[in-house]
Formats: C-alpha cells, sequence, structure tokens
C-alpha cells in the first residue's frame, strides 16, 4: 500500500509523519478499532485539517500524536516521527521526560470544549507561569511580555485576563485564553481540536478571525480536526477526509471542496447547506457511520455508497494518489470524476426526500 | 443654631443611618455572626428546658446515690441532700431560665451543684484543652493521612493496595469509636499488654507541671496515645474513601487532561491540580466532623479515663450536675458553629468560585 509520503516534497521536509498507525479502545463488546492504519505527512508551516462525522476516529488520532489516549486505548503499532531541524523522534518511543517535553514545547494541543480546560482555583497568570516553568522557562518578566503580545493577538485584554479567575471569563474568552497560550512557547506544531464546538455563532466567527490572523502573523505547522466543513475551508491548506477510522481522501483544500473524488467527502460537503444555497434542510448520507468492532470487509463506506460493486464488497482500496496532491482510497474515483459527484448526490437526496 | 439649619441636617442624619442600616445588613460577615448568635441562643433555650426534662433532678440524684452507697434512710438523704445544696428547686422554670439568661449575658456560666461553689467556667477551663488537644491532634492526623491514602487508592484504582485499603477504610469507619476504644483496652492493654493501661490513665502524668518543655510534650502525647489512636481509627476511612472518589472524579476533569497535554511535571499536577480541587469538598466535612468528634468524645474519655470536657459531661449527666451540663453543651455548640463560620472563610479562600465578592 502506497502511502502519503509520495507528497512529500523532494527534500523530504515534515514536520510530522503518521505511518501505519492503529489504535484501539478496549470496550465490553471487544475491541474498537478506532484508527485503523492512517498515514499522512504534514508539511512544515502547512495547514491540515481532518474532517469527517462524529466517530471516525479525528479525535482519537489527534490524541494519539501526543500519546494523550485514555487509558482503555492502545497503539497497536504504527510510527509518529516528528521532526525538529534535523533531528527525527518517535513519539511512540519517547520515555515520559521525553514526552512530557515534547508536549506543549513541540507540539501544543488544543481541546475541543475549553470550557473546563483551566483548574478552576487557580488565576490564569498563575497557569501560565505552570505551563512556561515546566518547560524550563523561569523569567517572569519574558512570560508575561510574550503573553500579553498574545493575548492582545486573540483579541483579550491582557491585564483583566491575566488577573483573572477561568469562572470569571467567557466560554468564547476562554477558548481564546488556551490558543494563546497554546502559542506560548512557539511549538513548531499545533493541532487544534474542533476549536468552535460549543460556541455560539458569533464567538465562533470572532475565533476563526483569530486562528486565520494567527496562521498569518506566526509560523507552525497546525493540525485541524472537524466536523465543520466551513471552517476547515477557511484555514486548511489540505484536508484529510476521515471514515471509520481510515483516510478516504487527502486533497489541497480547493480539490476537496470542488472535485471531491470519494463519494463519502462528496456527501459530506453535499450535506453542508450553503448559506446562498436554495436547501434549506440538511441533506445527509443515508445509513450510518459504520461499527468499528466490527468494521465492514471490503472498503468501511460500501454500505451507504451508491457506486459500491462486488469489489467494493470484498477488496479494501488503498489511499492511492491520482493527481497532483490528491489522494483517494476508492476502487470506482474515475467514475466518481466522470459525474461529479452526481450519483451520490441524487442517492443522498432520493434518501432524504 | 437657627431652625432652618436644623431641619436641614435632620434628614441627612438619618438617611445616613437608614443608608449604614443597610450596608450593614448586607455585610457578609456582619449577617453571618448575627445568624451564628442566634442559633447559640436557640441552643441554649433548647438545653436549659430538655435538661430538666430528664428524670429525676440533681437531689434525687444525690439522694438515690446516698441511699444505695451509704445506707441511708430516705430522710436523712434527703436532709442530707438539701443541706448541701441548698438550692431553690421549687422556683418556676421560667424564673430560673431569666436568672441564667441574665448570668450568663454577663460572661456567668454559673456554679456547680455538685462541687458546691466551683464555677463551671473554672470546670471547662480544666477539662476543655484536653479535649481540644486530643481531638484537634487526631482530626489533623486522620485528615492529612486519610488525604493522602485516598489519593493512592484512586491513582492505583483496581490494585490490590486499593482493595485492602478501602476494604479496611469501609470497616473501621462502620465501627463505633466507643468499641474501638474497648477493643483497644482489651486487647492492646489487658491481653497483650502493649499499652500499660494504669499508667497512660489521665491526661497527664502525676506531678507534670504544664509548661513548654519536651517532657511535658511528650508526655501529654503518651497520655494520649489511646483516644487519639481510636479517634484516628474511626474517623480515617471516612476521609479516605472521600477522598479517593472525590480523586478519581477530579481525574476525570477536562483541566487533568489538558494539563499534561500542557507538559507539566506530574508532581505539579497530582498537588495543584488534582489534590487541591479533589480535596475542597472534604473542608466543609472537616467543620462539621470536629462538632461529632467533641461530642462522640465523652465515651472514649470515659473509656480512657481521660480529663476531657466528655468525661466532665458524662459526671454531670450522672448527678443531673444541670449548670456543668448546660456549660458543656454551650461549648460544643460555639465549637460547632465556630467550626462551621471558619470553614466557610476557608473554604472561600481555597475555592475563588464561591468567594465572596
Amino acid at each position: 500500500m502506497k502511502s502519503a509520503t509520495e507528497n512529500v516534497p523532494s527534500d523530504g521536509q515534515f514536520t510530522l509523519k503518521v505511518e501505519d498507525l492503529w489504535v484501539t479502545y478496549l470496550a465490553e463488546r471487544g475491541k474498537v478499532k478506532a484508527v485503523r492504519g492512517v498515514s499522512f505527512t504534514l508539511r512544515p508551516g502547512e495547514t491540515l485539517a481532518f474532517i469527517g462525522e462524529s466517530g471516525c476516529g479525528k479525535t482519537t488520532l489527534g490524541l494519539s500524536l501526543i500519546r494523550l489516549l485514555p487509558s482503555t486505548a492502545e497503539v497497536e503499532k504504527g510510527h509518529i516521527l516528528y521532526r525538529r531541524d534535523t533531528e527525527v523522534m518517535d513519539v511512540l518511543q519517547m520515555n515520559d521526560r521525553e514526552l512530557r517535553q515534547f508536549r506543549w514545547k513541540e507540539c501544543a494541543m488544543i481541546f475541543q470544549g475549553a470550557q473546563n480546560a483551566f483548574n478552576p482555583v487557580l488565576r490564569i497568570w498563575a497557569q501560565v507561569l505552570d505551563t512556561a516553568r515546566s518547560h524550563g522557562v523561569t523569567n517572569k518578566k519574558e512570560i508575561r511580555q510574550r503573553m500579553e503580545d498574545l493575548f492582545r493577538l486573540v483579541q483579550l485584554e491582557p491585564e483583566r485576563v491575566l488577573r483573572a479567575y477561568p469562572h470569571q471569563l467567557s466560554g468564547g474568552m476562554r477558548q481564546r485564553v488556551l490558543i494563546a497560550l497554546g502559542l506560548l512557547l512557539k511549538p513548531p506544531l499545533v493541532i487544534l481540536d474542533e476549536p468552535t464546538t460549543a460556541l455560539d455563532i458569533l464567538t465562533q466567527r470572532s475565533v476563526i478571525d483569530v486562528l486565520r490572523d494567527i496562521k498569518e502573523k506566526m509560523d507552525f505547522s497546525l493540525i485541524l480536526i472537524s466536523h465543520d466543513l466551513s471552517l476547515a475551508a477557511e484555514l486548511a491548506d489540505r484536508v484529510a477526509t476521515m471514515y471509520a477510522g481510515k483516510l478516504v481522501e487527502v486533497a489541497n483544500v480547493w480539490d476537496t471542496y470542488y472535485h471531491p473524488l470519494h463519494p463519502y467527502t462528496v456527501g459530506l460537503i453535499h450535506a453542508v447547506p450553503t448559506l446562498a444555497g436554495e436547501r434549506e434542510e440538511l441533506i445527509s448520507i443515508p445509513g450510518s457511520p459504520p461499527d468499528l468492532i466490527d468494521p465492514p470487509k471490503g472498503c468501511a463506506f460500501h454500505p451507504r455508497c451508491p457506486y459500491a460493486t462486488e469489489k467494493c464488497r470484498t477488496e479494501e482500496p488503498p489511499l492511492i494518489p491520482v493527481a497532483q496532491d490528491h489522494e483517494v482510497a476508492c476502487w470506482h474515483w474515475q467514475q466518481v470524476q466522470e459525474d461529479g459527484g452526481q450519483r451520490m448526490m441524487v442517492y443522498s437526496e432520493a434518501k432524504a426526500g | 443654631m437657627t431652625t432652618t439649619s436644623l431641619a436641614q441636617s435632620t434628614p441627612s442624619r438619618r438617611f445616613d443611618v437608614l443608608y449604614w442600616l443597610r450596608r450593614l445588613s448586607r455585610n457578609f460577615i456582619l449577617r453571618r455572626v448575627l445568624m451564628a448568635l442566634a442559633k447559640i441562643y436557640v441552643v441554649i433555650t433548647l438545653t436549659f428546658f430538655i435538661v430538666r426534662l430528664m428524670p429525676t433532678n440533681p437531689i434525687e440524684a444525690y439522694v438515690n446515690e446516698l441511699i444505695d452507697q451509704y445506707g441511708f434512710t430516705y430522710q436523712e438523704a434527703r436532709d442530707q441532700a438539701a443541706a448541701l445544696y441548698g438550692i431553690d428547686l421549687e422556683a418556676s422554670l421560667w424564673t430560673q431560665y431569666l436568672e441564667y439568661m441574665k448570668n450568663l449575658l454577663h460572661g456567668d456560666l454559673g456554679t456547680s451543684y455538685r462541687s458546691k461553689g466551683t464555677p463551671v467556667a473554672k470546670m471547662i477551663a480544666k477539662f476543655l484543652p484536653w479535649t481540644l488537644f486530643s481531638v484537634g491532634v487526631s482530626l489533623l492526623i486522620s485528615f492529612t493521612l486519610g488525604m493522602l491514602l485516598g489519593m493512592i487508592m484512586a491513582y492505583r484504582r483496581g490494585s490490590v493496595l486499593d482493595h485492602v485499603l478501602t476494604t479496611i477504610a469501609s470497616i473501621f469507619s462502620s465501627i463505633p469509636n466507643y468499641l474501638v476504644g474497648m477493643m483497644i483496652l482489651v486487647f492492646l492493654g489487658v491481653q497483650w499488654k502493649i499499652f500499660p493501661i494504669t499508667k497512660m490513665r489521665g491526661a497527664m502524668s502525676p506531678g507534670m507541671k504544664p509548661e513548654l518543655s519536651w517532657a511535658f510534650i511528650k508526655d501529654i502525647f503518651y497520655h494520649a496515645t489511646m483516644p487519639i489512636l481510636t479517634y484516628v481509627l474511626t474517623t480515617i476511612g471516612g476521609w479516605m474513601l472521600a477522598m479517593k472518589s472525590n480523586t478519581i472524579n477530579t481525574l476525570g476533569e477536562d483541566y487533568v487532561t489538558v494539563a499534561k497535554a500542557r507538559g507539566l511535571k506530574e508532581s505539579r499536577i497530582i498537588t495543584s491540580y488534582v489534590g487541591r480541587n479533589a480535596s475542597l469538598p472534604l473542608f466543609t466535612q472537616l467543620a462539621i466532623s470536629i462538632g461529632f468528634i467533641v461530642g462522640g468524645s465523652a465515651l472514649i474519655e470515659f473509656i480512657f479515663v481521660y480529663q476531657g470536657v466528655g468525661q466532665l459531661l458524662l459526671n454531670s449527666i450522672n448527678y443531673r450536675d444541670y449548670p456543668v451540663m448546660q456549660g458543656v453543651f454551650l461549648v460544643i455548640t460555639i465549637a460547632v458553629i465556630l467550626a462551621n463560620f471558619l470553614a466557610e472563610f476557608v473554604y472561600g479562600w481555597l475555592d475563588p468560585r464561591i468567594r465572596v465578592q
């Protein structure tokens, strides 16, 4: 099986390279295969978005990158290679000390629902200090200066916020505090997990603007995990579509939204109503995501796919490059390309109507 | 002063008074103090009447004792008792109550019926320090040790250590303290002779002078060993179990996960992120338990012949020594209210979310 390494620039530069990652959860009914052989490469400075329905393994993938999975989860195999300058380290091989230093200093993960992300009994400033000191930064003046700059960048009043306790800040403010704190140590890699979920629509807008602004002004690679396709469209350079723990399509943002080649991506994008569009109701993809304890044989999407043939039921399609910066895992991608995904859209609408 | 200026000044002064009254009624501390005083008043009143509702009275109790122990006839005993007490028990309850309240307001707790003429305040001052000492030390030990063990259990949940400690904690927290006290006395004291119980009796060795010396401190700890052991054994289980469940809950909080993602040192996460938040609810329980332990010290102090306020209470109940009983109950009430009062401030200091603005 070819992997996404195909798309690595010829000089082989990458910030993060994940190879054949498998993650399972132990449940009462058996092993939940949440991530099944994911490989991808994150180039320096780029934004890669992971999209997909709830339960497709996006968050599990994100957590496994900093090894913060719950104790019921296990990384069965794979490599997570992180590169800093000329040094390449496997995150999965790090000992506790290396891992602790890797977290936040090299890779900051900003979580979904930052509502409870802060210790309720400590002031924001104390938690900023905690973070800096844990990574050997002890100059209070320097920390203060940097944090004030970052707070201004995310449109927060530094004086007030630093003095505040978490409960004195609104949800949107806390989310922005966490984003600013994420950038405190200038990490080369940032993971944003559903940064706008649980925020109202206006706050979402301001958080997105802040993120775009930051991304323009600062140099880091970004992994964005979201089910919000418009957010991904605004921020990402490339988009990776996940389905049932696998990557089914990886393409640059333009191709993903205008020329998707996997029926699932077609359905997903078709499901989002456009503001100017004539549709008012959501057109969902018929059927539901598969059971990850016992995923369907062959292509995991075949039970919900109008293009499915006998081959799809038995053989699993590999993720192959089909164009410049475009990989897809589908036996019938050419058909999708020919009809522009029409069959998938008609199928969705027929089932919905 | 002209009439006009007087007319002008009066309304403004009255306005000021109202303004200050309103400010005072909104004052958090003042409100709490007034509430506390009201509670104390209610308890004093209830105690006064309930104590007198108990069957028999001080004279009857003394008469019965004289008949039982010294073979007095009823008439002899009655005369003796009347001569000894010289109190008017026939006065109406209301008169007695008003008299008592009047004295109390002057800080006078009255004198003991039994040890004639001894002021109740003096008796309490003699016995109370020992209870405060033994109970205080026990609470400190069992609270800190219980929290530590509870956190260890939570971090090692599911392990053999967790199962063993949980079982022990459940057993000890469900046995009444006087049973544990008697078992210590019988097994450690009498059967296996680990504790020389006759030497350990009392709050300190005879001839020991209260002073700030190593010998004195060692001596009072030596004499308090068995009561302290009993209190610790019977209360530590509760702290352990409460701390364990709080810690497990806290470990599931987002901010702990985020703290790990932030690469904080494990020691910092355990103390400031998990420990501090998990222990918050225990401080409220600590305040409540102070009252319970002071109240429950009577039997323990009786079992180990320890001269604390519990011992005093037990004796005064036996003799129906009303003023002493009332005095001790008053002290216990004040202790509980004060502890709750303090707990509220400590809690506000520990948890900014409920801090008073």
